[in-house]
């Protein structure tokens, strides 16, 4: 089976040299040449564009920016849409792996539709780290076909692989883990500053949380990073901060309430604003303590 | 400008309709265009003339007015087929009276000024009744040199006119004049639902707010439906939910966080998922009632 992978910024070079390194034939495109070298150095073949890439592959993958990046590479000039018809497979598999709205998934799945294309949304989280790792979380929505066909490959970036529903429902999942990594991150940062506002050694206030109902995956790995000030990405504040507004964007559609993924909306909003956007989302902590009145 | 210069106006809903006819009335001479012609009507035996298209406005008029619903509608209206920028020739003025995002403005404002044409953005607040007493306060963002060539027509639809800065700076003002209105409608509710629940009649603690430094007009109206428990008709709820997607959109944006107005959207949000965005804003206080009364 051969893949043709769209996008190669800091998630889509190592999704795409593992799938090299998983023994698929990779075609890679990107919008900035340079992106494509160490994918080409690895073994990848060059595509001038998305159709072309489109025309040689089973199955295409787009790790983009959001959801206007996705329409452009896959109903744009060029895009993977405009090969339909003029060598493109009929089974062609698109799969698009960013982060974007349900309703714009979606609306993708049902253009292709018309063109006898399946589309599969599939975004994943994990950060850069799962997907140097091959560890990602990928939740996918779609038909059960071209999921059972795609497996493989997803297989070959991800450990958590679910089939959650029909399509737009693996960005309704990446919506919800948002919210439960979102508001998540916030209320640990603030039960540290708290703990520590008030003359209580943080350290010792995980280990105790640790142990009980209050003990998470967050507590643990954003818990500890929040201690030993390690600030670095991981999964960069911005990042998180525009999948919050996809979240509440999707809400206000909805005509649904969501006040605690607001708050932390936000907060987030506050951190790009402080300069705190290339910063992992554990930095929470230093927004909590400058509101405290401390300079960090 | 002088009363003979030629006007096109599109929009011809609750807002743009008393408008046109205030300047109709004032001796301007006025092309209109809706997307449903039978809107015109009412105008067209007052004066106006209608036209066939937005292009078609562009090419009889020297400055075009729009008063439309979203930002959808303005970039349709201006750059999209047999829009504006079809017919408008060089040195014609757009004027932008609705409530949009201020970047599609400021897009629609680059495209014009391709062509060589000037825009001008310039929100309205004081609602339908501000419409037909030509009474509106109107935020304008945009060129001075352009403004006071569209100052005469201004005096005519509004008391006051406010030039915030450039193009663009109109939304901003009206998107705060939002926030700062439905936030405080929401302190309003919350304030009379506290009441109640402690036992305490809501129409007094009201009484005793209005005129103390608690005091707004939004207590007065909004306060004053509350009370009444008269919730239907009035300012549109649906209208400030569209408002403040636009407004946390652009706090997004900025990367500046607004607290208090991204809770007010959520209960924004529930007024519109029990379908109430037809009626007025006051259904707040509603919202918080779907939680009971207290204990």
């Amino acid at each position: 089976m051969k893949i043709g992978f769209i996008g190669l910024g800091i998630m889509g070079r190592p999704m795409a040299l593992n799938l090299l390194k998983g023994g698929f034939d990779v075609g890679v495109w990107a919008r900035r040449a340079d992106a494509m070298r160490p994918l080409l150095e690895a073994g990848a073949m060059a595509a001038s564009h998305p159709a072309d890439l489109a025309g040689k592959v089973d199955i295409v993958i787009s790790m983009v920016g959001g959801g206007p990046d996705v329409r452009d590479v896959m109903f744009g000039e060029n895009g993977v849409s405009s090969g339909v018809g003029k060598g493109v497979s009929a089974g062609l598999i698109a799969v698009d792996m960013s982060t974007i709205l349900p309703a714009t998934s979606r609306q993708i799945a049902s253009e292709f539709k018309a063109l006898g294309v399946d589309f599969l949304d599939a975004p994943v989280s994990g950060g850069e780290v799962g997907a140097i790792a091959g560890s990602l979380s990928i939740m996918v929505g779609g038909s059960k076909a071209s999921f059972a066909k795609a497996h493989p490959i997803f297989a070959c970036m991800g450990k958590n692989i679910v089939h959650v529903g029909d399509s737009g429902a693996g960005q309704v999942a990446k919506a919800a883990n948002q919210i439960v990594t979102g508001v998540g991150v916030f209320t640990i940062a603030e039960a540290f500053n708290f703990a520590r506002q008030n003359g209580v050694d943080p350290r010792a206030v995980r280990d105790a949380l640790m142990g009980g109902f209050a003990s998470s995956k967050i507590l643990e790995n954003h818990g500890q990073r929040m201690l030993e000030r390690n600030f670095k990405p991981g999964f960069k504040s911005r990042m998180h901060q525009k999948g919050m507004n996809i979240v509440m964007q999707s809400a206000h559609a909805l005509g649904v309430s969501l006040p605690a993924a607001s708050a932390a909306a936000q907060m987030f909003n506050a951190m790009v604003g402080a300069g705190l956007g290339e910063e992992d989302s554990v930095a929470m902590l230093k927004l909590l303590e400058r509101l405290s009145g401390e300079e960090k | 400008m002088s009363q003979g210069t030629r006007l096109g106006f599109i929009g011809l809903g609750a807002m743009g309709r008393p408008m046109v006819l205030n300047l109709l009335r004032s001796g301007f001479a006025v092309d209109v265009w809706a997307r449903q012609p039978e809107a015109a009507q009412p105008l067209i035996e007052a004066g106006a003339s209608l036209c066939v298209s937005p292009a078609d406005v562009a090419r009889r008029a020297d400055v075009v007015f729009a008063s439309v619903t979203s930002s959808a509608d303005v970039e349709q209206i201006a750059l999209g087929t047999d829009g504006l920028i079809e017919g408008f020739s060089a040195g014609s003025i757009f004027v932008d009276m609705s409530s949009i995002a201020p970047t599609v403005t400021r897009m629609i404002a680059r495209r014009l000024s391709e062509v060589g044409v000037e825009m001008i953005d310039a929100p309205v607040s004081g609602g339908v009744q501000g419409a037909i007493d030509g009474a509106l306060v109107i935020m304008a963002g945009g060129k001075c040199e352009v403004l006071e060539r569209v100052q005469p027509m201004f005096s005519v639809l509004g008391k006051k006119v406010v030039h915030i800065g450039e193009i663009g700076a109109g939304q901003v003002a009206k998107l705060c004049n939002q926030m700062v209105m439905v936030n405080t409608i929401q302190a309003v509710a919350e304030a009379l639902h506290f009441a109640s629940a402690a036992g305490v009649d809501p129409a007094a603690v009201w009484q005793a707010l209005t005129g103390g430094s608690a005091g707004s007009r939004v207590l007065e109206v909004s306060g004053k439906r509350m009370v009444e428990g008269n919730f239907t008709g009035g300012m549109v709820a649906a209208s400030q939910h569209k408002d403040y997607g636009i407004l946390m959109s652009e706090a997004f944006r900025s990367g500046v966080p607004l607290p208090v107005a991204g809770q007010v959207w959520q209960q924004l949000n529930v007024l519109m998922g029990q379908g109430w965005g037809g009626d007025d804003t006051a259904n707040l206080l509603r919202v918080l009632e779907l939680s009971g009364n207290g204990r």
